[in-house]
C-alpha cells in the first residue's frame, strides 16, 4: 500500500515550464487520467513519476521517501511505467519478455521459478497471448507487442502502474479490455493507476480522477467527475466540445469550428 | 525459454566437441600422427611424439580455445552493451592500444616475450582514456561512449600506420601478422583462464540483467536495473576479456563479431544460454581455425585470422539466410 506525492513539482522540457507548482497525491485504489495536448509534458510528468529523470524543482515521494532516493531495484516493485514506444533491437520469445517484469524481485543468477511462469502465463492468457508464448517479439504486430509490454508490467505488479498512452495501437476490444483491468486492479484498493489518455471518453467511462495540463504550467486535477466538463476540456484542447449523457455517464465530442 | 535438460544437453555437447577439437588439433599437423600414436603421444607426454603433443600442439590449441572464448564473450556483452548486433570486441579501441604498443615493441626490438604484456599495458591504457572521457558530467549516453570509443580506435590506427610506415623492414612481416592475429607464438599464461572464468562466472550472474538491457535502457531502469552502473561494468569486463585475447593472440577478427550472432540465431538471445554457448563454440571455432590455418597450405602458416575470415563469413551468411527463410 503506498502512495505517491508531488510536492511542489516544476517540469521543464527544453527550459520551458510545462507545469507549474504540481501537488498531487495518487492514493491506494485510485485510477487517474492524464489529459492534455501533444507535447504538454504528459511523458515527462510520468517519466518524473517514474524516477527516469529529476523534476526541475519539487520531490516526489514514495510513502514520504523520495523516490530518486530509493535503489532503483525497490522502486521497480512499487512502480511501473508501460512506456510509449516499445522497439526490439534483438529478438526474444514473448515469454522471455513477459518474464522480465519478474526482474526487480530476482538476485544475480537467480532464475525466475515456477510461481514466476505461472505469474507469465496467466498474465499473457489475459491479454489474449496465450499461445504466442514462444513466438518472437519482432515478428509482433504493433497491438500485440502494446499488449505484451502491458503483459510485462502486470507480471511485475507494482502498485503504482504508469501508463503512457496503454490503448494506443489497440483495437476496440483491447482498447476497452485493458481499461477494464486497469480498473479492476485500482478498485480492489491496494493498487493505483496513472494512465495518460487522448481518448476523453476512455477516461471519462473508467477514470476515477481526473489531471489536465493546460501548458502554460497551469494544471488542474480531482475527481473524474468535477474535472470533465465542456468548458475545462474546451480551454484543454482548444476546441469545441459537446457533452452527451449516455447510460454510462457523460460523454464528449468534438464539435467543428 | 529453453527447458533446463535440452540447456545442459546443449552445453554438454558443445563442451565434448571443444575438448575433441582440441585432441584431434594435437594429431594434424606437418608431423603426421597415426591415430596409435596420437593416442600413445597423449598417455606417454616422455615419448617422441609425447614432447610434440604436449609441449608444441596441446599448449597452442587451448590457446586458441581460450582466445576465441574471450573474444566470443567479448562480443556478446559489447553487443548489448552498446545496443548494436554490429559491435564488436575491437570497436572501442581497446585492441588498437594493444596493437599499437605491441608493434612499438616490435620495431624497438623489445623481447618478444615482453610482448604480451606491453600489449596489456596498451589496451589498459586505452581503456582507461575512453572510460576517462566517454564518463563526464551529466547523463550516461551510450552514443557518447560509441564515439569515443571509435574515435579513439581510429587514432590508434592512425599511429599504427605510422609505425608501419617508419619500421624497420625486418620486422614488418612479424608486425603483419601480429594485426592480423595469429597463434604460431601464443603461449597460454594461466592468468588468462582465471579471468576467462571470473569474467564468465560475473556475466552468468548478471545474465538476466544483460537481458533487460538489450531491451534497451529505460525498459532496464524501469525494470529496477541502476543502469550507468551497469553498462560501466559490462563495459570494464568486456575491454578486459579483449584485452587478454589481444594480448595472447592478436587481433583475430570475426570472431568476436561472428561467434555471438551465429549463437543468437541457434539458441536464442537469453545471456544465461547465450554467453555459456558463445564462449564454448568460440573457442571450438577458433581452435578448428588454427588448425587449418597451420596445415592448409603446410609447410606455411597462415596467421589465423585469414582463416576466420574465410571460414566465418559464408558460414554466417548461409546461417542468416537459413534463418529468415525459416522465419
Amino acid at each position: 500500500m503506498s502512495a505517491l506525492q508531488c510536492r511542489n513539482l516544476d517540469l521543464l522540457i527544453g527550459g520551458i515550464r510545462v507545469v507549474s507548482k504540481l501537488d498531487l497525491s495518487i492514493r491506494p485504489g485510485e485510477f487517474w487520467g492524464l489529459l492534455g495536448p501533444n507535447g504538454i509534458g504528459k511523458t515527462t510528468l510520468l517519466k518524473c513519476l517514474a524516477g527516469l529523470i529529476e523534476p526541475a524543482t519539487g520531490e516526489i515521494l514514495l510513502e514520504s521517501r523520495p523516490i530518486l532516493e530509493l535503489p532503483r531495484k525497490l522502486l521497480a516493485r512499487h512502480i511501473g511505467m508501460l512506456q510509449q514506444h516499445t522497439v526490439y533491437v534483438f529478438d526474444a520469445s514473448v515469454m522471455q519478455t513477459a518474464l522480465t517484469g519478474r526482474h526487480p524481485y530476482l538476485g544475480y543468477w537467480e532464475r525466475e521459478g515456477p510461481e514466476d511462469l505461472a505469474a507469465a502465463r496467466s498474465a499473457l492468457r489475459v491479454v489474449g497471448l496465450d499461445g504466442f508464448a514462444d513466438r518472437s517479439v519482432t515478428g509482433l504486430s504493433g497491438g500485440e507487442a502494446r499488449r505484451l509490454a502491458f503483459a510485462s508490467l502486470l507480471v511485475q505488479d507494482p502498485d503504482l502502474m504508469l501508463l503512457d498512452e496503454p490503448t494506443n495501437h489497440l483495437d476496440l476490444r483491447h482498447q476497452v479490455q485493458i481499461m477494464g483491468m486497469i480498473q479492476e486492479r485500482t478498485r480492489a484498493g491496494s493498487r493505483s493507476a496513472l494512465a495518460a489518455l487522448h481518448d476523453i471518453n476512455l477516461a471519462a467511462r473508467y477514470c476515477s480522477h481526473v489531471i489536465m495540463l493546460f501548458g502554460d504550467g497551469d494544471w488542474c486535477a480531482g475527481p473524474a467527475d468535477d474535472m470533465l466538463s465542456e468548458s475545462s476540456l474546451e480551454r484543454l484542447y482548444h476546441c469545441p466540445v459537446e457533452r452527451l449523457e449516455s447510460p454510462g455517464g457523460p460523454r464528449f465530442h468534438p464539435l467543428s469550428r | 525459454m529453453m527447458p533446463t535438460a535440452q540447456r545442459r544437453l546443449l552445453f554438454l555437447l558443445l563442451a565434448m566437441l571443444s575438448a575433441g577439437s582440441i585432441l584431434f588439433a594435437a594429431a594434424i599437423g606437418s608431423v603426421a600422427l597415426t591415430w596409435e600414436q596420437w593416442w600413445s603421444a597423449l598417455l606417454e607426454p616422455g615419448s617422441e611424439f609425447g614432447e610434440l603433443v604436449w609441449r608444441i600442439r596441446l599448449p597452442r590449441a587451448a590457446a586458441a580455445w581460450t582466445v576465441g572464448a574471450l573474444l566470443s564473450l567479448s562480443g556478446c556483452l559489447m553487443q548489448v552493451l552498446l545496443r548494436n548486433p554490429l559491435a564488436d570486441p575491437y570497436i572501442l579501441g581497446v585492441s588498437g592500444g594493444a596493437s599499437f604498443a605491441a608493434l612499438f615493441g616490435m620495431s624497438a626490438g623489445i623481447a618478444a616475450a615482453l610482448q604480451p604484456a606491453l600489449a596489456w599495458a596498451g589496451a589498459l591504457f586505452s581503456i582507461l582514456i575512453v572510460f576517462g572521457l566517454a564518463r563526464g558530467e551529466g547523463p550516461w549516453s551510450g552514443t557518447r561512449l560509441l564515439l569515443t570509443g571509435v574515435v579513439t580506435a581510429s587514432g590508434w590506427a592512425a599511429l599504427i600506420s605510422l609505425l608501419l610506415t617508419l619500421g624497420p623492414d625486418g620486422s614488418l612481416r612479424g608486425m603483419l601478422f601480429w594485426l592480423i592475429g595469429d597463434l604460431s607464438y601464443a603461449r597460454l599464461p594461466g592468468w588468462t583462464l582465471l579471468i576467462l572464468l571470473g569474467i564468465f562466472a560475473a556475466g552468468l550472474g548478471m545474465a538476466r540483467s544483460l537481458n533487460v538491457l538489450a531491451m534497451g535502457e529505460t525498459t532496464a531502469r524501469l525494470l529496477g536495473e541502476p543502469t550507468r552502473k551497469l553498462l560501466w561494468v559490462v563495459y570494464l569486463l568486456a575491454s578486459v576479456l579483449t584485452a587478454t585475447a589481444v594480448s595472447i593472440a592478436g587481433n583475430i577478427g570475426f570472431v568476436g563479431l561472428i561467434v555471438p550472432h551465429l549463437m543468437r540465431l541457434l539458441v536464442g538471445s537469453d545471456h544465461r544460454v547465450l554467453l555459456p554457448s558463445a564462449a564454448l563454440f568460440g573457442g571450438l571455432f577458433l581452435v578448428l581455425s588454427d588448425t587449418l590455418a597451420r596445415t592448409v597450405l603446410a609447410p606455411r602458416q597462415l596467421p589465423v585470422g585469414v582463416v576466420t575470415a574465410l571460414l566465418g563469413v559464408p558460414l554466417f551468411l548461409l546461417l542468416l539466410n537459413r534463418a529468415r527463410v525459416r522465419q
